[in-house]
């Protein structure tokens, strides 16, 4: 044992090796070289140009230096690989047109000789993308992919193409294998797109499921996760009860998904969001006193010609311009240093430059900053000062890295402080997702919200930016504050929630509305409603003023959707119950004049007891075809096919043409634009996620049905409605 | 990343103050992390700063691993260069000197095997190079002899004991550099007492 303490004392030993400084020469040396190859590595990821004649003259200089010992270049020359190999192949997979960010590369398989149509190609050669071939041709030959299974598709080529498609119906089998390559490369964002022809997308019925459940998921975005809200019987659950949700966030996310060509997860679609993005014109409420009522329409359903909808909407009330309410507004705005990109800190100085345009002397602003550049950017600042406000924001610059100090502690401080009553007292938190405002647990933080919402001073968020956005925290937050979050993805989008919708952003004038609907088990057998799965609510919940809710600002339209299904249509989806005695079910005549009952609760901005809105929807509220709907019915209900396509629910699939052609029909006049905007929408959906129901003919008249979703491909009339040779992208 | 930099400021230098040889390098004013993230952003002045700031470090220990001056030189250049490619490949998993200690190392190793490809021309180079290492006046022989001894231990353990006995680190310390878990490197150790036994 000794032995071993002696042998430990010996290594000890090495210690006292103390090894001289460097020689400065060499030192300077190789800090020299270093810088050489540092620019030599910027110059390459940035432009791609070549280094080789700079590297190869410090190798001489190496040599120059130790003539006789070629070691120094082996080091040098794994170096240089490096600088050529890293750099070039880290650009090529970023920067590519064919490579869109956060999508694995692209397979290509190509094929050395066709095979028999509907054999198995057993001559294709896998090759992975070759960097200069792909940014010379961006819009490479990208026909063909492998399939999930690995089995190597049938060959698509010029003339095969053709065949392909105009192939006799028995062939319906291996067309599909043939359209499903294809239909994976239109799938992924990118250059490919515009080559996409509705003729493909019968095609690939049998195949496009694999590729529905798997999504494009580049996003690094939480969301809350949440399951559709199930076809209830009446019989059972009669009430239907949630909390309105104004947000919009959903919908700018999703629009900016689609835009940049990627399919957002299905717990980004909020339907109800989706659809309450739009203005309806609902009749608003004429006085202070009763802020709203309720407007109900009953009509066909587009996707279930044997169901109908049921929607509600409801509009605030607008205050007369004369009423000019005091704003405190403080910006509470994230600098860290994942601000710094264009669509976070530059396109949040210019929307909150937006908002500051609007305010007058009544009202103060106050400008905060954490994370980064911490602490108070400005002291609490009249309205009429705008140059001082907008230079305070245009100072603000992301940067730093860690945890900020208290920010929200200091922004709720300085609202108080200046606090008007009557007024708008409102703290505004824009982040890309960065919560670390002071308070580190998210439910103390909503506790803290809470508390401040009860004080008077409520909170609304404003998002931006992706692939670090806390969907669900943002929620999370706005639901306790009393306010609503939204997703600025541009600057068009920041102009219309912080000027044409800047009321109903900032002056709330009901709080906490809730919406319970009784459906009358004698002329309703089932109903679902459409969205709304994150703001469900108790049915005890309705009466209890204690359990919060959705807000209201002025002029602020919101609208529920709900599927009902008429007893005796034969459209339910459950069976009736074999012991199910009827004796109760005799309604009184008055009754089964009424598919069901509508309340509707809500607080005045500075009550805590709720008020009661009843009122009856009736069956002579309903219209018998959908054509006899207002343009307004008609557009929600596209929105809300849309979303559920979007999201690939398991409810009532219409195909994209279907969907167009009824929002189509429905704009109206759409001043704004944003109608045409969502029709957009639509077709760069149908691109990035195809039909799984064959579109109905549009130029036909419309006496084909729709066929039922069937695995058999032979079903599918497919070849004849097919405009043969467009219909593969080949180039 | 960003919300544990702070952490890892104060993990690199509590970890490994002999790194720093205040003798040398005074204790940096701007945290490593930060001149890494604007370097790998391309700012140029913080890569130098970063490159001048270990340059020392990189150097001394290239210099202790392969016992002579020249080759130091050499290895403690090549990791300069390489640094300009692979900075960004530094995770700030680990501290930033026990990353940099293992990019030395294996830039050592590189250039001791393709000497051993090379065959013997190199080693009679080396046999009369005039810039072998000396230690100091005051260290025994025994200590030039056991740094010989080590140096011709197998890679992991020759790693092994020097890291724990020339640098200091405990096992915990020496697994972060070299990769691997605690246990395995306190059998390198093991092992490598068992051999120098035999070779002393």
């Amino acid at each position: 044992m000794s032995n071993h303490d002696d042998f430990d004392d010996k290594l000890a030993a090495l210690k006292g090796l103390n090894p001289p400084a460097p020689n400065e020469a060499r030192r300077n040396q190789a800090l020299d070289a270093a810088m050489l190859a540092f620019d030599a590595e910027q110059k390459h990821a940035t432009q791609g140009s070549s280094i080789i004649s700079r590297l190869s003259s410090m190798f001489a200089n190496a040599r120059r230096n130790f003539v006789m010992d070629n070691r120094l270049t082996y080091g040098l020359g794994t170096a240089a690989v490096a600088l050529l190999l890293l750099p070039l192949g880290y650009q090529l997979y970023t920067s590519t047109a064919i490579t869109p960010v956060g999508v694995p590369p692209v397979t290509v398989t190509t094929t050395a000789e066709p095979a028999p149509l509907g054999g198995e190609a057993e001559q294709t050669v896998e090759v992975l993308v070759n960097g200069t071939a792909a940014m010379e041709t961006p819009t490479a030959d990208l026909e063909i992919r492998l399939d999930d299974r690995g089995e190597a598709s049938p060959p698509v080529e010029e003339g095969e193409a053709d065949m392909a498609v105009m192939a006799p119906a028995p062939e319906a089998a291996p067309l599909g294998e043939v359209a499903k390559p294809v239909m994976r490369t239109l799938a992924q964002p990118g250059g490919a797109q515009p080559q996409m022809s509705a003729g493909v997308q019968p095609l690939s019925e049998p195949f496009a499921e694999p590729m529905m459940v798997a999504p494009t998921d580049p996003s690094g975005d939480t969301f809350a996760k949440f399951t559709e809200s199930p076809v209830k019987i009446v019989k059972n659950e009669p009430v239907s009860t949630f909390s309105i949700d104004v947000d919009t966030a959903a919908y700018s996310y999703v629009r900016r998904a689609l835009n940049e060509g990627w399919v957002p997860e299905p717990d980004a679609v909020r339907i109800e969001e989706l659809v309450n993005y739009f203005s309806y014109d609902y009749p608003a409420a004429t006085d202070a006193a009763t802020p709203f009522k309720p407007t109900v329409s009953v009509y066909p359903t587009p996707w279930n010609d044997k169901t109908q909808l049921v929607q509600i909407g409801i509009k605030g009330y607008v205050p007369p311009v004369t009423e000019d309410k005091a704003s405190n507004l403080v910006f509470l705005l994230d600098t860290s240093g994942s601000m710094d990109q264009p669509d976070k800190l530059p396109l949040l100085k210019r929307a909150f430059g937006l908002l500051v345009d609007q305010l007058g002397e009544n009202d103060t602003v106050s400008i905060v900053a954490y994370a980064g550049s911490a602490g108070v950017v400005l002291e609490p600042t009249s309205g009429s000062e705008k140059t001082k406000i907008l230079s305070a924001l245009d100072n603000l610059s992301a940067g730093g890295s860690t945890a900020g100090a208290a920010g929200i502690e200091l922004a709720y401080q300085l609202a108080e402080q200046h606090k008007v009553t009557g007024g708008v007292n409102r703290v505004i938190l824009a982040t890309d997702g960065d919560f670390n405002v002071g308070i580190d647990d998210p439910e103390d933080l909503k506790t803290y919200i809470k508390n401040k919402r009860d004080g008077g001073v409520f909170l609304s968020v404003l998002g931006f930016g992706s692939g670090n956005l806390g969907d669900d925290t943002m929620q999370a937050l706005a639901q306790n504050g009393n306010g609503n979050a939204s997703y600025i993805d541009s600057f068009k989008e920041a102009q219309k929630v912080l000027v044409a919708d800047a009321g109903g952003t900032l002056d709330t004038i009901a709080k906490d509305v809730k919406i319970q609907v009784e459906f009358n088990p004698a002329v309703v057998s089932e109903y679902r409603l459409i969205g709304y799965e994150t703001r469900a609510l108790n049915r005890e919940d309705f009466n209890n003023d204690k359990v919060d809710a959705g807000d209201v600002g002025a002029g602020t339209m919101v609208t529920a959707l709900y599927e009902i299904t008429p007893v005796g249509s034969g459209a339910e989806l459950n069976d009736p119950l074999r012991y199910e005695t009827d004796a109760a079910a005799t309604p009184d005549a008055a009754a089964a004049t009424e598919f069901g009952f509508l309340k509707l609760r809500y607080k005045e901005p500075d009550s805590d007891t709720s008020k009661l809105i009843e009122v009856p929807i009736g069956k002579d509220l309903a219209v018998d075809s959908l054509e006899a709907a207002s343009a307004d019915d008609r557009w929600a209900a596209a929105v809300a096919a849309f979303g559920q396509k979007l999201k690939g629910s398991v409810y009532g699939d219409m195909a994209w043409a279907d969907i167009r052609k009824l929002a189509q029909g429905a704009r109206g006049e759409d001043e704004a634009g944003y109608r045409a905007e969502f029709m957009g929408m639509i077709d760069m959906a149908a691109v990035l996620r195809p039909n799984v129901v064959p579109a109905t003919p549009i130029d036909e008249t419309e006496v084909a049905p729709e066929p039922e979703v069937v695995p058999e491909p032979e079903m599918t009339p497919v070849p004849e409605a097919v405009p043969a040779p467009e219909a593969v992208p080949v180039n | 990343m960003p919300r544990e930099s702070s952490n890892l400021v104060q993990r690199s230098f509590a970890l490994m103050p002999q790194f720093i040889d205040t003798k040398v390098a005074e204790p940096p004013r701007v945290a490593d992390e930060a001149l890494i993230a604007k370097a790998i952003g391309g700012d140029r002045r913080a890569f130098g700063q970063l490159v001048e700031r270990h340059y020392d470090f990189i150097f001394r220990t290239a210099c202790k691993w392969c016992g002579k001056v020249s080759d130091a030189e050499d290895v403690a250049q090549d990791v300069c260069v390489k640094l300009a490619s692979i900075l960004r490949s530094f995770d700030g998993r680990s501290a930033f000197t026990s990353w940099l200690y293992r990019v030395t190392l294996n830039a050592v190793r590189d250039m001791q095997r393709a000497r051993s490809r090379r065959g013997r021309n190199v080693d009679r180079y080396a046999e009369v190079a005039p810039d072998e290492y000396l230690p100091d006046q005051e260290d025994s022989a025994a200590a030039k002899e056991m740094w010989d001894a080590v140096r011709r231990l197998p890679d992991q353990q020759r790693d092994a004991v020097l890291l724990i006995y020339a640098e200091g680190m405990s096992h915990a310390e020496a697994g972060v550099i070299m990769g691997c878990k605690e246990a395995t490197v306190s059998w390198h150790v093991h092992e490598a007492k068992k051999t120098l036994r035999g070779l002393l």
